[in-house]
């Protein structure tokens, strides 16, 4: 059962068109919605004039925010208004909400509410909110700063001094589109009960449901949050999009009301990854020791706050990737800008920060004339390491063991020539992420597990509210409860969809779920045998986990806990690169992940290769961008996905076991970890193959042709 | 997503077309293969009252070998790609054309509505520049042929007059000692030419070249011939380093359209790389 490559139940459904997804439950007489965006990025809204609109036949309300009863909303701070009512932040605020009776009659009258702004001065990037005299995008935020903290341990100054080495350098990152495959959509109603319900997709039943009883004001039990087939999330669905949208028309209308968000809408005006610029200074002995590392890391935030506070201290922590360093010194600072709000995404701040530190091992490696791989051995994180913020390392530190298992992979690949004209690199890199929550947040998860029969056990009912978002944790939940229980998979119901219905398991994300919904499942299923055994029918136990736990980072210098489990991984790439267009292929990936214990080695291996496609994306090609605060990839014309073709023939995934102490039969989070260590092995293998350091991502092609011909031209240090 | 109202017309002949473009003047726009007109249509960012569907007239379609191979306005893309005479005779128009797009829009797209169209990232006036082909066309006037380098005037215009409809394209058989080739950056949503570059080259007998026509799609906003690249390589002896450095002199005196995907800077440096990748083929191919 444990580690078994069982077969997804909703695999078929899927691929047939049985399953509804959120677009799939809109029914004839329901009321549709449209949105009224504010189209620029900063502005005063004077007066709102809905005449026009209300008069277009079919259409039933036009809402503004004096019918939103509370009218803010937010995962962390809720900064962010449902609907505009003094100043517009960005091209994808939202100012009105039609309800109409059909979809085009509201589409059409979301263009007759007349809008008069004036517009203010835009913040167009981080830079321009650095500014002393930039204007405040909330007047209670001074200096446009969302989050800002610092990490110092040890005497920077003397870690540097000791160095017989120092490099600098300055990366950049983009922003990144979530681009999952089924934009958001949803219905809702007020039922019979007076109970209003949503049926959307998301990541997080219970906060979804917290933050619309916020809004409407209303008990939380008073709204009900359902999910659909959830067709995919990576981070996107965390934030509300359309969820609070719907209650508030289907409370304050009383109508069923129905919304499906065009693929433009969903990528305009959506919260994305946060672009990083990345200010890095490393020291290191002559024998490879790193002695001092140093580090600014600014985050364009966007409009609002969302996760950025969170994001940008995992990206602060994650500075010194996954070596120890005795010296560090290091910044962190989130800030509003005019752009679309910067949120969760698989890897929440990891990915950026590691693709300058690992960079900048593998430089200080070729400018010392130390292998790469040797360079990190000998700083990698161990058993006991100590963190920036001055505390050991949660135990099962398996990092060496992956870079160990990718090396002796390499050694084993068979030696072949790029096409003519092209050359060929390998690049290795580390990477380390957090599972779970960090910083002291509440971390729980909470699982019912109700056993039945006669004689013997014929059926266990699991309710835990864990989204599938589609990385399979529905199976898994069963497949751990059928594991604990010794039943067949057939014979444990999973009941996961419903708030009213389950016990909060917390969001699908942070890696998270399996270790902590997991344990919680594995825990209420021993409970319930243990009941089961004392002869109580049915039996049934509820079980709260709750992992070790953590603390917030202290405000001076960072000390503190941040997080109780971290996974690890390392990849080694093989690329191709023309030199004269600077076009790169991926020929082979190495993938090593200590995942603890997989549950369904299958979906282990398709997590895996899912978030390698999603890295390769982000490494190459994939650049939202903006300009002005307007956004000029809107649509998969001008934002630029892997395909297929672009793939890497030669995908190679280790599964390393190396048991967790707290997830369920050892089991540890492992889906955001690919995306980790791709971008800067990428950049190694490039500069392997041609010279050249890549300090930007994507690396398109024009930055790598750029970058070769200054490496050749030898303007390039080593 | 919802084009504007228009009348609809489907005539059965190119006198018929023509009439119905006199009586509705600049109200009217034909309609061939669709792939440009459906999309501005539906972005409204064309609205015409009327449209022209000459996607049926006989008289336009088929391909038509001989000395010279004739092929009709309205042949598809795939048609092209797919067709013996074209195959055996101007391989480098079958390459081009089964290269364009996707299958669906290869299935639909023509000949003569890509080239009266003329958008700057086609792929087919570069060939057709390169091959000198002659472009048929027959308006109120009279019929009339337009030479490739007539063509292509400026972005999305042509030399066509007003009410005059492109009939058929008259493309060279190639033989021995003659050579061509398409190479191309492709955009990787749209499959639009980032930078296109067709190349065509004649050898003499002691492998000299003794004459050559290339030309660019995609980085301007036109198609454009490449005139100091073909004159640095004529009479040169059609080496690697003759083609070198023939390629280093294309694309200097063009104008550049920059977008997100590539900037006029990089447009410039692919100019020259897909050029000498684009007669390097072409001069294996005329060496045989």
């Amino acid at each position: 059962m444990i580690g078994a490559s069982l077969p997804r139940p909703d695999a078929v459904g899927k691929v047939t068109g049985a399953t509804a997804y959120p677009g799939d439950l809109v029914r004839a007489g329901m009321a549709h919605l449209a949105v009224v965006y504010a189209g620029r990025p900063h502005a005063r809204i004077r007066h709102i004039d809905t005449s026009a609109a209300r008069a277009l036949p079919g259409v039933l309300a036009v809402l503004t925010a004096a019918d939103v009863p509370f009218n803010r909303f937010g995962l962390i701070d809720a900064d962010a208004p449902v609907l505009c009512d003094d100043v517009v932040r960005y091209v994808g605020d939202r100012v009105a909400l039609v309800v109409a009776d059909d979809p085009a009659s509201a589409r059409a009258a979301t263009a007759l509410v007349r809008v008069d702004y004036e517009d203010l001065p835009l913040v167009g990037d981080v830079h321009a909110a650095l500014h002393p005299d930039a204007p405040l995008l909330h007047p209670h935020r001074p200096g446009n700063i969302v989050h800002r903290l610092q990490i110092r341990r040890g005497d920077p100054d003397r870690g540097f001094a000791e160095a017989d080495i120092v490099l600098s350098e300055t990366f950049r990152t983009s922003w990144q589109e979530h681009a999952f495959l089924q934009p958001e959509a949803g219905v809702a109603w007020v039922d019979d009960d007076g109970r209003i319900v949503v049926e959307t997709a998301g990541q997080w039943l219970h906060e979804d449901r917290r933050q619309i009883a916020a809004m409407l004001r209303l008990p939380e039990d008073r709204v009900v949050v359902r999910y659909a087939a959830i067709g995919g999330a990576f981070g996107g669905r965390e934030d509300l999009g359309v969820q609070h949208l719907l209650a508030l028309a289907a409370w304050v209308c009383r109508r069923h009301v129905a919304l499906v968000w065009r693929r433009d809408e969903s990528m305009a005006t959506r919260h994305k990854r946060h672009p990083f610029t990345i200010e890095t200074r490393w020291g290191a002995r002559r024998d490879g020791t790193i002695t001092a590392v140093a580090a600014r890391l600014l985050a364009d935030g966007g409009a609002y706050a969302s996760t950025s506070q969170e994001v940008v201290k995992i990206a602060t922590l994650f500075a010194t990737g996954c070596y120890e360093v005795a010296n560090v010194a290091l910044e962190g600072l989130a800030l509003y800008t005019n752009n679309v709000p910067s949120g969760a995404f698989r890897g929440f701040g990891s990915p950026q920060a590691q693709f300058a530190s690992e960079s900048m091992v593998t430089r200080l490696a070729r400018a010392l004339g130390i292998d790469p791989v040797e360079m990190r051995r000998r700083n990698l994180y161990r058993e006991g390491s100590i963190e920036p913020s001055g505390e050991p390392l949660p135990p099962g530190v398996s990092v060496r063991a992956c870079l160990d298992a990718v090396v002796d992979e390499l050694a084993r690949q068979p030696q072949s020539a790029p096409p003519a004209g092209w050359r060929r690199g390998w690049g290795v890199a580390c990477g380390i992420k957090n599972v779970g929550y960090s910083f002291g947040y509440p971390e729980q998860a909470t699982a019912t597990v109700e056993l039945s029969g006669a004689d013997v056990i014929e059926r266990a009912v699991v309710r835990t509210g864990v989204a599938d978002v589609g990385q399979g944790s529905h199976l898994a939940m069963r497949q751990i409860a059928a594991a604990a229980l010794g039943l067949a998979l057939g014979q444990v119901h999973l009941i996961s969809d419903d708030s009213a219905a389950t016990p909060d398991a917390g969001s699908a994300s942070a890696s998270r779920l399996t270790l902590v919904a997991g344990r919680a499942v594995h825990d209420a299923a021993l409970a319930a045998l243990a009941r089961w055994h004392d002869e109580e029918r049915p039996a049934c136990a509820t079980v709260q986990f709750r992992p070790r736990a953590t603390t917030p980072l202290a405000a001076a210098d960072g000390a503190g806990r941040p997080n109780y489990c971290y996974g690890y991984t390392a990849q080694a790439l093989e690329v191709d690169v023309d030199p004269a267009t600077g076009a790169c292929r991926v020929v082979t990936i190495i993938s090593a992940h200590d995942v603890g214990r997989a549950i369904n080695r299958q979906q282990v291996e398709g997590q895996i290769e899912g978030a390698l496609a999603q890295a390769l994306g982000y490494a190459l090609m994939e650049e939202f961008q903006m300009r002005d605060g307007q956004v000029r990839t809107a649509g998969f014309s001008t934002y630029l996905l892997p395909t297929a073709l672009d793939m890497a023939p030669r995908i190679i995934p280790l599964i390393l076991e190396h048991a967790d102490d707290q997830g369920p039969f050892g089991a540890r989070g492992m889906s955001e970890m690919p995306l980790v260590p791709f971008a800067p092995a990428l950049a190694a293998a490039i500069h392997d193959a041609t010279g050249a350091w890549l300090s930007r991502q994507p690396m398109t092609p024009e930055r790598v042709r750029a970058a070769v011909r200054r490496a050749t031209a030898g303007e390039e240090q080593p | 997503m919802i084009p504007a109202a228009f009348e609809y017309f489907a005539p059965g002949s190119v006198a018929e077309a023509i009439g119905l473009l006199e009586q509705h003047g600049d109200e009217a726009k034909l309609l061939a293969g669709g792939h440009s007109l459906l999309p501005a249509l539906k972005l409204r960012l064309s609205q015409p009252g009327v449209l022209i569907d000459i996607s049926r007239v006989a008289e336009l379609h088929g391909i038509e070998a001989g000395d010279r191979l004739s092929i009709g306005a309205a042949t598809t893309y795939a048609a092209i790609a797919s067709d013996p005479a074209v195959l055996g005779g101007c391989a480098v128009l079958a390459e081009c054309a089964g290269q364009i797009g996707d299958i669906q829009v290869r299935n639909r797209g023509t000949l003569g509505g890509a080239l009266a169209h003329a958008d700057p990232a086609a792929d087919l006036p570069a060939v057709v520049l390169a091959l000198d082909a002659a472009i048929a066309v027959q308006g109120p006037a009279g019929a009339r042929s337009i030479s490739a380098d007539d063509m292509f005037v400026e972005m999305l215009t042509t030399a066509l007059e007003p009410n005059e409809v492109v009939t058929r394209v008259t493309f060279p058989v190639l033989g021995a000692g003659e050579g061509a080739s398409y190479a191309k950056l492709k955009h990787p949503a749209s499959r639009y030419a980032i930078v296109g570059v067709a190349a065509y080259v004649r050898l003499h007998a002691d492998g000299s070249v003794a004459a050559a026509r290339v030309a660019v799609t995609g980085a301007g906003p036109r198609a454009e011939r490449q005139h100091a690249t073909e004159s640095a390589l004529v009479g040169s002896a059609g080496d690697a380093a003759a083609i070198a450095a023939a390629a280093e002199l294309a694309g200097e005196s063009m104008e550049y359209l920059g977008d997100i995907h590539a900037s006029e800077t990089y447009r410039r440096a692919m100019v020259k790389v897909y050029t000498r990748r684009a007669l390097e083929q072409a001069v294996a191919r005329a060496r045989g």
